[in-house]
């Protein structure tokens, strides 16, 4: 339950990311609070991870102002939203491959909270405590000297998402954490996921599984050409004639809602 | 950081070993040819800091070195300038040249990187062999701004002729040693510490690295400009070594030996570049007798090391 009269985290007005004629996200208004975990879901080609590139200032949006705490992030660039506080994991798995495990942590715990005017000839204790945490919030302790590009799927994720937690974001973007993942695979993510939530740190995740999404979210965002279908509690999906019209389909919706009144989400 | 320790007493121990070289081969060729080895070790571990380590392709470290050579000499030549100043100045002169180079390959990738800066270097020899205006008329002739084809002699030297005598290539030997000391723990304390990483992590994954926190723009420069430091510096010794400063030092095929030095011992290695310095020189001085066969001798070690040895000398390690 997220408290309505708290200042929201993130603020995103009207925004518009235009490719040419294309608009992939149109006129988008939305609203994060502290501590809530929203979820975004919509068909291919929706605008979902266009809109992750916006906020996460890979690709400004062409219109409209984003706001992180009141602070306008809208033309900030990427190293700098980091800075600010916006972490982001990717859909395909991003890792600097030609670096350990360890050193893969690092570059997030030492560049990414901090500026660093000038750099220091040595890490320092505090990188590497910071790294210490963020590898045991995954689990991947002890496996420092690994090669990134040697990992399987699962490891390159948890590997993407300590890297994240790493940089001590306020707001975490998290772009198909699960998808290739198997059932046992997506129990341990969702497991890792709600103990960073629980840490403090707020979620905007995008995910096609839905068990994973409506499990985790406090609430859900539909997107359908770029523009909101839904936002709401996500018990209300299944009841949403839209919703079930363009995404979920009759099938996955009966499952769905199944799924919601049996598994307490 | 043991990594470190470890590397800086191995560049400890290789520098004493160095030094007491002289005392055991005393000839002039070796200790000349040695002292060239110094020179041309510091341009390739500092050219591998931005061809290995931030994975730029950049062909513009030889112009970076003649920015050094030329400078000092020109110093020296118009101003009188006593060397090791000249010397200091042009290494200066040298890293922001580099960083207008890093800011002019900021938005390109890969094999056109490798052509803009060619093409940088191109234009800096044509633009000096093509100058036939005089800028000074001395004894000896018409003399343009940029020396034209014929160069610069006599600006100067770094005064072991009036210590040491008919010995002073042996104080030019420890001038370059220690030279070489110094920009190899350079390299060390840049790939083991924090700027090494920012620039590893921008070769591997440029967009992942900006989103955690590594600014391209910001790293791209950092290592233009300090890998140009040492690289002009030498530079700057190689003038004051021969005397001597002249279009020869754009040529292409020195910068050929040069590339493949770093490709044979390794990229992105801390040892690598110096490894592969020393076997070509020493391959290049096994065929020395062989004429033009000399040329096609190192272009097949090269083809050599490519195909089995991807990673070079220093990828055996792993």
């Amino acid at each position: 339950m997220t408290p309505t009269a708290a200042a929201p985290l993130l603020s995103c007005q009207k925004v518009t990311k235009q490719f040419g004629a294309l608009a992939a996200v149109s006129n988008l208004s939305f609203e994060v609070m502290p501590g809530e975990i929203l979820g975004i879901g919509g068909p291919n080609g929706a605008g979902k991870t266009t809109l992750f590139e916006v906020l996460s200032g890979l690709n400004p949006a062409t219109s409209g102002r984003v706001l992180l705490e009141g602070r306008d992030i809208t033309r900030l660039a990427p190293e700098a939203i980091c800075h600010a506080g916006i972490a982001r994991t990717f859909q395909l798995n991003a890792g600097f491959d030609g670096l350990s495990i360890r050193d893969n942590v690092r570059v997030a715990a030492y560049f990414g909270r901090d500026n660093r005017r000038l750099p220091g000839l040595r890490l320092g204790r505090e990188t590497e405590a910071i790294t210490d945490a963020a590898l045991a919030a995954v689990g991947l302790t002890g496996r420092d000297a690994e090669m990134a590009a040697t990992l399987p799927v699962l490891d390159r994720k948890l590997l993407m998402l300590a890297g994240a937690i790493a940089t001590r974001p306020r707001l975490l973007l998290m772009d198909e954490p699960v998808g290739g993942l198997n059932a046992a695979e997506i129990d341990r993510m969702m497991a890792t996921v709600r103990r960073i939530a629980d840490s403090g740190v707020t979620i905007i995740l995008i995910e096609h599984v839905m068990r994973f999404l409506v499990r985790l979210s406090d609430r859900v965002l539909i997107l359908h050409h770029g523009e909101a279908i839904y936002l709401g509690p996500p018990a209300g999906l299944t009841r949403d004639r839209t919703v079930v019209d363009v995404y979920l389909g009759e099938g996955a919706s009966q499952r769905l809602a199944a799924l919601i009144e049996g598994g307490g989400a | 950081m043991t990594g470190v320790r470890r590397d800086v007493l191995i560049c400890l121990a290789l520098a004493a070993a160095m030094a007491l070289l002289p005392a055991m081969v005393g000839t002039r060729y070796v200790i000349t040819q040695i002292t060239l080895f110094f020179i041309w070790g510091v341009v390739v571990t500092q050219w591998n800091l931005v061809l290995g380590v931030a994975g730029i392709f950049s062909l513009a470290q030889m112009a970076l070195f003649a920015v050094g050579a030329y400078g000092t000499a020109m110093l020296g030549y118009y101003f009188g300038w006593p060397m090791p100043l000249a010397m200091l100045v042009a290494a200066l002169v040298t890293v922001a040249v580099s960083m207008l180079i890093g800011l002019a390959c900021l938005r390109l990738r890969g094999p056109y990187v490798a052509l803009l800066t060619l093409a940088i270097a191109q234009v800096i020899y044509l633009m000096v062999v093509n100058d036939t205006g005089c800028f000074t008329n001395p004894p000896s002739g018409c003399m343009p701004l940029f020396g034209g084809v014929r160069g610069f002699s006599r600006f100067g030297d770094l005064g072991f002729r009036a210590i040491l005598g008919s010995k002073w290539f042996i104080g030019q030997y420890y001038v370059g040693l220690a030279l070489l000391v110094l920009a190899v723990l350079f390299s060390i304390l840049l790939i083991r510490g924090p700027l090494g990483l920012a620039f590893k992590a921008l070769r591997d994954n440029p967009g992942y690295a900006m989103s955690r926190g590594v600014g391209q723009l910001k790293y791209q420069l950092w290592v233009f400009g300090l890998s140009a430091f040492f690289t002009g510096l030498a530079g700057a010794f190689y003038a004051v070594q021969f005397g001597v400063v002249g279009p020869i030092v754009f040529s292409l095929t020195m910068l050929l030996f040069l590339l493949a030095m770093i490709v044979v011992g390794g990229m992105g290695t801390i040892w690598g570049p110096l490894l592969g310095a020393a076997l070509l020189m020493l391959a290049d001085e096994g065929m020395r007798e062989m004429g033009d066969w000399r040329d096609i001798g190192l272009g097949l070690i090269l083809a050599l090391f490519v195909i089995t040895l991807p990673r070079g000398l220093a990828g055996l390690r792993r």
